[in-house]
């Protein structure tokens, strides 16, 4: 293995691969909050009453679960950017070239993704929250509100956070896939620098390392949060 | 509610139109994989380099043409192309007839002659044939002799190859039945093999073998026999685009016939491969 490879600076390549590191972890943030927005939105209308919002949160996270996430970049990268065209030159006249901007398209089809998933772990632990303490909120007279944040939301933490977790590590893993789009981030940084200097072993094993190193910090991120919302809870 | 509707049907009919841009090419963007040295690539402090690069800004030049140049991975560069992110694909493409179903092609810039390996201490060290370059598509009588030596050379040996690649698709269709062929995942174990001993001689690119003779690791290996292309070889290397705009493949060939002429892709493939690459005239 060369190290002189992985010297920072115009003669090396680590530069280029922590910036690869730091893209995926932009992409990864954003997709994430994105896909906790999409999640508890569409856990709501699984949730709801109506028939039809059902219906059609049945649908998205039946849809999204079951195909693969590289078809999803596929649709919204190239048919997004077709669309937009289409609707520029049909509508407004405007006949040259534009693009949605390629780290947006990234966040959405990453953050699609992981909202369908997010979407069913918050469902899960609303559902856990026993039905008997809603009643019993509402027998000592409390308000929509104060029963929504006082019982439901750190009860639905608790039970929502390991597989929060779980989901962030699928999600961190997942922008690897965007490098197709021409996002520069790890693995695309990996795959140009083995390219150009013929030493894939040396990349892609920096490239794994990276990948770990993410996912092992920010995992014990998640563990701390998942104490804390763990406190007023006893295990014997 | 007209309005909205409106845009409702707009936004159908744009889903199922394609896009259509007027063919005004005094503007191409032209897409490059970024990670296949020396065709393309990206020196370490971030830029493309290579090959495709410099004869992009030639062709550019001779079109008259501003040209933007797109780093893509290969995965997802055809229907990239086809989405319109960009016009036109240069990035060590062959012509195949697979892809010309999806895509159109223009000329060939460049053709890397498939060439046999053998050790140098091996008695086929010497092995010559009465032509130096042969095209396979189409076979003249000098070019028949070549191949008749290459069969009459290479009987009962074991030949090795890297699994599905055109080298091996021509081992099959002209060696077949008089050696035996060996085929390996990576051509880097294939390389191992044929230092071992273990197979006599080896098929590949030239433009793989003149780099790695460079290098330690192509130590006590040479070149033998003609340089083949065309054929079962593919027609060579050449722009990629849209079926739609034969136009711009047209300016593309055009451009590329021009520097076949002046010898400018001769002397760019000189400086990136060692070799000259350079598609022949047409």
């Amino acid at each position: 293995m060369d190290f002189s490879l992985l010297t920072f600076g115009d003669g090396g390549w680590a530069d280029e691969m922590l910036r690869g590191a730091l893209m995926t972890m932009a992409v990864a943030v954003c997709s994430y909050l994105f896909g906790i927005i999409v999640g508890i939105l569409f856990a709501s209308l699984k949730l709801s009453q109506f028939i039809v919002l059902r219906y059609v949160a049945d649908f998205y996270t039946t849809v999204v679960r079951g195909i693969p996430e590289l078809l999803v970049i596929y649709l919204v990268f190239f048919g997004g950017g077709a669309l937009l065209r289409n609707i520029a030159s049909g509508i407004f006249g405007y006949d040259g070239y534009i693009d949605p901007p390629l780290f947006v398209t990234g966040m959405v089809c990453i953050g699609l993704s992981a909202g369908a998933y997010i979407t069913e772990v918050i469902r899960g632990a609303v559902l856990a929250v026993p039905k008997g303490q809603i009643e019993a909120a509402k027998a000592v007279g409390m308000s929509t509100g104060k029963r929504f944040w006082r019982i439901l939301v750190p009860q639905v933490a608790r039970y929502a956070l390991p597989g929060l977790g779980n989901v962030w590590q699928l999600t961190l893993k997942e922008t690897s896939l965007i490098s197709v789009i021409g996002l520069v981030e790890i693995m695309r940084s990996a795959a140009v620098a083995s390219g150009s200097t013929k030493e894939p072993f040396t990349f892609y094993l920096l490239a794994g390392i990276l990948y770990l190193g993410l996912t092992s910090i920010s995992n014990r991120g998640f563990l701390r949060a998942e104490a804390w919302a763990s406190k007023g809870v006893r295990y014997s | 509610m007209k309005k909205l509707s409106l845009i409702f049907m707009t936004l159908v009919a744009a889903l199922f139109a394609g896009q259509s841009i007027a063919g005004d090419w005094s503007k191409i963007r032209i897409a490059t994989e970024g990670a296949y040295a020396p065709w393309n690539f990206t020196d370490s402090s971030g830029k493309l380099v290579g090959f495709e690069l410099d004869l992009a800004a030639d062709l550019c030049k001779r079109m008259n043409a501003q040209c933007e140049i797109v780093a893509q991975a290969w995965d997802g560069i055809i229907p990239a192309l086809q989405a319109g992110k960009y016009d036109a694909i240069m990035a060590g493409m062959s012509i195949t007839d697979k892809r010309k179903k999806v895509i159109t092609f223009s000329r060939d810039y460049a053709a890397t002659p498939a060439r046999f390996v053998v050790s140098d201490k091996s008695p086929m060290a010497n092995f010559k044939t009465g032509v130096e370059d042969m095209n396979l598509t189409v076979i003249d009588p000098k070019e028949k002799a070549a191949i008749t030596d290459i069969v009459a050379e290479f009987k009962g040996k074991t030949i090795g190859v890297q699994t599905a690649t055109t080298h091996e698709n021509f081992l099959r269709e002209y060696l077949g039945e008089n050696v035996t062929i060996r085929t390996y995942d990576t051509q880097e174990n294939l390389d191992l093999d044929l230092q071992a001993g273990r197979v006599d001689t080896a098929l590949a690119s030239m433009s793989y073998w003149v780099p790695l003779f460079e290098s330690d690791k192509g130590k006590g290996m040479k070149m033998v026999g003609p340089g083949m292309t065309g054929g079962p070889f593919g027609s060579g290397v050449g722009v990629g685009i849209r079926q739609k705009d034969q136009d711009l493949a047209d300016m593309f060939t055009k451009a590329i016939n021009e520097a076949i002429a002046d010898g400018t892709i001769s002397k760019l493939a000189i400086k990136w491969f060692g070799f000259d690459a350079s598609s022949k005239p047409s």
